[in-house]
Protein backbone atom coordinates (compact mmCIF):
# COMPACT_ATOMS: atom_id res chain seq x y z
CA UNK A 1 0.00 0.00 0.00
CA UNK A 2 1.44 3.30 -0.95
CA UNK A 3 0.63 4.96 2.54
CA UNK A 4 3.88 4.17 3.91
CA UNK A 5 6.69 4.49 1.59
CA UNK A 6 7.46 8.02 2.88
CA UNK A 7 11.24 7.51 2.51
CA UNK A 8 11.92 7.43 -1.10
CA UNK A 9 10.48 11.59 -1.13
CA UNK A 10 12.15 14.70 0.38
CA UNK A 11 10.30 16.25 3.11
CA UNK A 12 8.55 19.18 2.93
CA UNK A 13 10.34 22.10 3.56
CA UNK A 14 9.01 24.50 6.32
CA UNK A 15 6.79 27.86 5.45
CA UNK A 16 6.57 31.34 7.26
CA UNK A 17 3.23 32.25 6.97
CA UNK A 18 1.50 34.81 8.44
CA UNK A 19 -1.84 34.26 9.82
CA UNK A 20 -2.77 36.69 12.29
CA UNK A 21 -5.62 39.22 11.39
CA UNK A 22 -3.01 41.77 10.89
CA UNK A 23 -0.26 39.85 9.72
CA UNK A 24 1.52 38.89 12.80
CA UNK A 25 1.97 35.39 13.24
CA UNK A 26 -0.97 33.48 14.41
CA UNK A 27 -1.26 29.55 15.57
CA UNK A 28 -4.70 29.40 14.52
CA UNK A 29 -7.10 30.52 11.99
CA UNK A 30 -10.85 30.23 11.61
CA UNK A 31 -12.45 28.16 8.59
CA UNK A 32 -15.07 30.48 6.33
CA UNK A 33 -16.48 27.72 6.09
CA UNK A 34 -17.44 25.95 9.03
CA UNK A 35 -16.64 28.36 11.89
CA UNK A 36 -13.79 25.78 13.22
CA UNK A 37 -10.96 27.19 15.05
CA UNK A 38 -7.79 24.88 13.15
CA UNK A 39 -4.44 25.09 14.90
CA UNK A 40 -1.80 25.51 12.19
CA UNK A 41 0.58 22.54 13.97
CA UNK A 42 -0.76 18.71 12.61
CA UNK A 43 0.60 16.16 11.20
CA UNK A 44 1.45 15.59 7.40
CA UNK A 45 1.52 19.15 6.66
CA UNK A 46 3.85 22.03 6.71
CA UNK A 47 1.79 24.70 5.03
CA UNK A 48 -2.16 24.03 6.41
CA UNK A 49 -4.49 26.06 3.94
CA UNK A 50 -7.49 24.69 4.55
CA UNK A 51 -9.99 23.26 7.47
CA UNK A 52 -9.64 19.72 8.05
CA UNK A 53 -13.33 19.70 9.33
CA UNK A 54 -15.23 20.86 5.42
CA UNK A 55 -11.73 21.42 3.35
CA UNK A 56 -13.13 24.78 3.09
CA UNK A 57 -9.84 27.38 2.43
CA UNK A 58 -9.47 31.39 1.84
CA UNK A 59 -8.25 32.51 -1.72
CA UNK A 60 -4.98 34.71 0.29
CA UNK A 61 -2.27 33.25 -1.98
CA UNK A 62 -1.25 32.85 -5.43
CA UNK A 63 2.16 30.81 -4.32
CA UNK A 64 1.99 29.20 -0.55
CA UNK A 65 2.75 31.64 1.94
CA UNK A 66 2.65 35.13 -0.08
CA UNK A 67 -0.30 36.72 -0.16
CA UNK A 68 0.14 38.00 -3.08
CA UNK A 69 -3.70 37.79 -3.62
CA UNK A 70 -6.19 40.16 -3.16
CA UNK A 71 -9.02 38.10 -4.19
CA UNK A 72 -10.00 36.70 -0.34
CA UNK A 73 -12.91 34.74 -1.85
CA UNK A 74 -14.03 31.40 -0.26
CA UNK A 75 -12.27 28.62 -1.54
CA UNK A 76 -14.47 25.09 -1.82
CA UNK A 77 -12.78 21.69 -2.53
CA UNK A 78 -13.49 20.67 -5.92
CA UNK A 79 -11.58 18.03 -6.70
CA UNK A 80 -9.00 15.62 -5.58
CA UNK A 81 -5.71 14.44 -7.59
CA UNK A 82 -2.79 12.23 -6.82
CA UNK A 83 1.07 12.70 -7.61
CA UNK A 84 3.39 10.73 -8.60
CA UNK A 85 4.62 9.44 -5.03
CA UNK A 86 0.55 8.56 -4.35
CA UNK A 87 0.21 11.57 -2.15
CA UNK A 88 -3.52 13.54 -2.79
CA UNK A 89 -3.70 16.95 -3.53
CA UNK A 90 -6.83 18.91 -3.28
CA UNK A 91 -8.07 21.20 -5.45
CA UNK A 92 -9.40 24.17 -4.91
CA UNK A 93 -11.75 26.46 -6.50
CA UNK A 94 -12.40 30.12 -5.57
CA UNK A 95 -16.35 31.26 -5.45
CA UNK A 96 -15.19 34.62 -6.15
CA UNK A 97 -12.83 34.97 -8.89
CA UNK A 98 -12.72 31.30 -10.24
CA UNK A 99 -9.28 30.71 -9.57
CA UNK A 100 -7.80 27.18 -9.04
CA UNK A 101 -4.88 26.07 -6.20
CA UNK A 102 -3.76 22.58 -5.45
CA UNK A 103 -2.91 21.42 -1.51
CA UNK A 104 -1.28 18.19 0.32
CA UNK A 105 -4.32 17.12 2.21
CA UNK A 106 -3.04 17.21 5.68
CA UNK A 107 -3.12 14.10 8.23
CA UNK A 108 -5.95 15.63 10.10
CA UNK A 109 -8.64 15.53 7.49
CA UNK A 110 -11.88 14.61 7.00
CA UNK A 111 -11.36 11.04 5.11
CA UNK A 112 -15.22 11.15 4.70
CA UNK A 113 -15.07 14.70 3.06
CA UNK A 114 -11.72 13.18 0.99
CA UNK A 115 -13.66 9.77 0.06
CA UNK A 116 -16.86 12.17 -1.09
CA UNK A 117 -14.86 14.45 -2.81
CA UNK A 118 -13.11 11.38 -4.44
CA UNK A 119 -16.18 9.64 -5.37
CA UNK A 120 -17.74 12.83 -6.90
CA UNK A 121 -16.88 12.06 -10.65
CA UNK A 122 -17.65 8.07 -10.50
CA UNK A 123 -21.31 9.08 -8.18
CA UNK A 124 -22.81 11.82 -10.82
CA UNK A 125 -24.36 10.37 -14.03
CA UNK A 126 -22.85 12.15 -16.75
CA UNK A 127 -24.60 13.76 -19.22
CA UNK A 128 -22.38 14.39 -21.75
CA UNK A 129 -21.03 10.39 -22.51
CA UNK A 130 -20.91 9.36 -26.05
CA UNK A 131 -22.81 6.40 -26.72
CA UNK A 132 -19.83 4.49 -27.66
CA UNK B 1 -21.57 34.82 -41.02
CA UNK B 2 -21.86 31.38 -42.71
CA UNK B 3 -18.12 31.29 -43.91
CA UNK B 4 -16.92 31.99 -41.05
CA UNK B 5 -18.98 29.12 -38.77
CA UNK B 6 -17.36 26.81 -41.61
CA UNK B 7 -13.87 27.80 -41.03
CA UNK B 8 -14.44 27.49 -37.44
CA UNK B 9 -15.52 23.68 -37.78
CA UNK B 10 -12.97 22.49 -39.87
CA UNK B 11 -10.36 24.28 -38.49
CA UNK B 12 -7.41 22.10 -37.04
CA UNK B 13 -4.62 22.16 -34.24
CA UNK B 14 -1.63 19.87 -33.73
CA UNK B 15 -1.28 18.51 -29.84
CA UNK B 16 1.59 19.54 -28.38
CA UNK B 17 2.38 16.11 -26.55
CA UNK B 18 1.59 13.12 -28.91
CA UNK B 19 1.19 14.90 -32.44
CA UNK B 20 -2.41 14.46 -33.53
CA UNK B 21 -4.06 16.70 -36.24
CA UNK B 22 -7.55 17.41 -34.03
CA UNK B 23 -10.70 19.97 -34.70
CA UNK B 24 -11.10 22.92 -32.78
CA UNK B 25 -14.15 22.62 -32.61
CA UNK B 26 -15.84 19.56 -30.46
CA UNK B 27 -18.70 17.51 -31.69
CA UNK B 28 -20.61 19.58 -29.81
CA UNK B 29 -19.54 22.65 -31.93
CA UNK B 30 -18.08 24.16 -29.17
CA UNK B 31 -14.34 25.57 -29.23
CA UNK B 32 -11.99 22.72 -27.47
CA UNK B 33 -8.71 23.10 -25.62
CA UNK B 34 -7.37 19.40 -25.32
CA UNK B 35 -6.69 16.88 -27.65
CA UNK B 36 -9.23 14.27 -27.43
CA UNK B 37 -6.53 11.51 -27.61
CA UNK B 38 -4.41 12.52 -24.60
CA UNK B 39 -5.89 14.98 -22.80
CA UNK B 40 -3.04 17.79 -22.98
CA UNK B 41 -3.26 20.94 -23.37
CA UNK B 42 -1.11 24.24 -24.34
CA UNK B 43 -0.72 27.17 -22.15
CA UNK B 44 -1.59 29.98 -24.29
CA UNK B 45 -4.22 32.19 -22.05
CA UNK B 46 -2.95 33.57 -18.28
CA UNK B 47 -6.35 32.71 -16.17
CA UNK B 48 -5.00 34.69 -13.07
CA UNK B 49 -3.78 38.43 -15.26
CA UNK B 50 -5.95 37.55 -18.28
CA UNK B 51 -5.10 38.36 -21.71
CA UNK B 52 -2.76 35.81 -23.78
CA UNK B 53 0.32 34.03 -21.65
CA UNK B 54 3.75 33.77 -23.00
CA UNK B 55 4.74 30.63 -21.36
CA UNK B 56 3.18 28.40 -23.94
CA UNK B 57 4.41 25.04 -22.33
CA UNK B 58 2.14 21.76 -22.30
CA UNK B 59 -0.47 21.52 -19.80
CA UNK B 60 -0.92 18.06 -18.37
CA UNK B 61 -4.08 16.96 -17.55
CA UNK B 62 -4.15 16.18 -13.36
CA UNK B 63 -7.63 15.58 -12.20
CA UNK B 64 -11.53 14.81 -12.87
CA UNK B 65 -13.75 17.65 -11.17
CA UNK B 66 -17.66 17.83 -11.43
CA UNK B 67 -19.39 20.77 -12.68
CA UNK B 68 -22.44 22.01 -11.04
CA UNK B 69 -24.89 20.68 -13.52
CA UNK B 70 -23.37 17.24 -13.36
CA UNK B 71 -20.91 17.18 -16.36
CA UNK B 72 -17.17 16.65 -16.02
CA UNK B 73 -14.62 19.08 -16.12
CA UNK B 74 -10.87 18.32 -17.00
CA UNK B 75 -8.05 20.01 -14.14
CA UNK B 76 -5.12 20.88 -15.94
CA UNK B 77 -1.68 22.20 -14.88
CA UNK B 78 1.12 23.68 -16.69
CA UNK B 79 4.28 21.33 -16.70
CA UNK B 80 6.43 24.49 -16.61
CA UNK B 81 4.91 27.74 -14.70
CA UNK B 82 2.49 25.52 -12.28
CA UNK B 83 -0.93 27.51 -13.47
CA UNK B 84 -4.16 25.35 -13.18
CA UNK B 85 -7.13 25.59 -15.23
CA UNK B 86 -10.13 23.74 -15.59
CA UNK B 87 -12.35 23.33 -18.92
CA UNK B 88 -15.29 21.20 -19.71
CA UNK B 89 -14.62 17.93 -21.63
CA UNK B 90 -15.49 17.30 -24.94
CA UNK B 91 -17.50 14.37 -26.51
CA UNK B 92 -14.87 12.61 -28.07
CA UNK B 93 -12.22 13.20 -25.58
CA UNK B 94 -10.59 9.87 -24.34
CA UNK B 95 -12.92 8.20 -21.84
CA UNK B 96 -9.87 5.53 -21.36
CA UNK B 97 -7.62 8.31 -19.55
CA UNK B 98 -10.78 10.50 -18.60
CA UNK B 99 -11.73 7.32 -16.06
CA UNK B 100 -7.86 6.66 -15.26
CA UNK B 101 -7.65 9.69 -13.50
CA UNK B 102 -11.03 10.07 -12.22
CA UNK B 103 -9.98 6.53 -10.15
CA UNK B 104 -6.79 7.38 -9.54
CA UNK B 105 -7.26 8.64 -5.80
CA UNK B 106 -9.25 4.96 -5.02
CA UNK B 107 -6.41 3.12 -5.76
CA UNK B 108 -4.06 5.00 -3.82
CA UNK B 109 -5.66 6.02 -0.73
CA UNK B 110 -3.60 7.57 2.36
CA UNK B 111 -5.91 6.19 4.66
CA UNK B 112 -7.15 2.40 5.21
CA UNK B 113 -10.38 1.83 3.37
CA UNK B 114 -11.43 -0.69 5.40
CA UNK B 115 -12.75 1.50 8.06
CA UNK B 116 -15.01 2.71 5.75
CA UNK B 117 -17.35 -0.18 6.48
CA UNK B 118 -17.17 0.30 9.86
CA UNK B 119 -19.15 3.87 9.49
Amino acid sequence: MPRNNASTRNPQRAKTVLHGPGGERGDAFRCVGCRLDVPLMAAGTAHRNHCPHCLSSLHVDRTPGDRRATCRGRMTALSVTVRDGGEWLIVHHCQRCGGLSVNRIAGDDNALALMRLAMRPLRMARQSAPAG
Amino acid sequence: MSHSRSVLRTETFTCVRCGLTATTASPAGVRRNHCPRCLYSRHVVDHVEGGPSECGARMAPIAVAVLRDGDWALIHRCVTCGELTSSPIAGDDNQFILMRMAVRPLAEPPFPLETFGDL
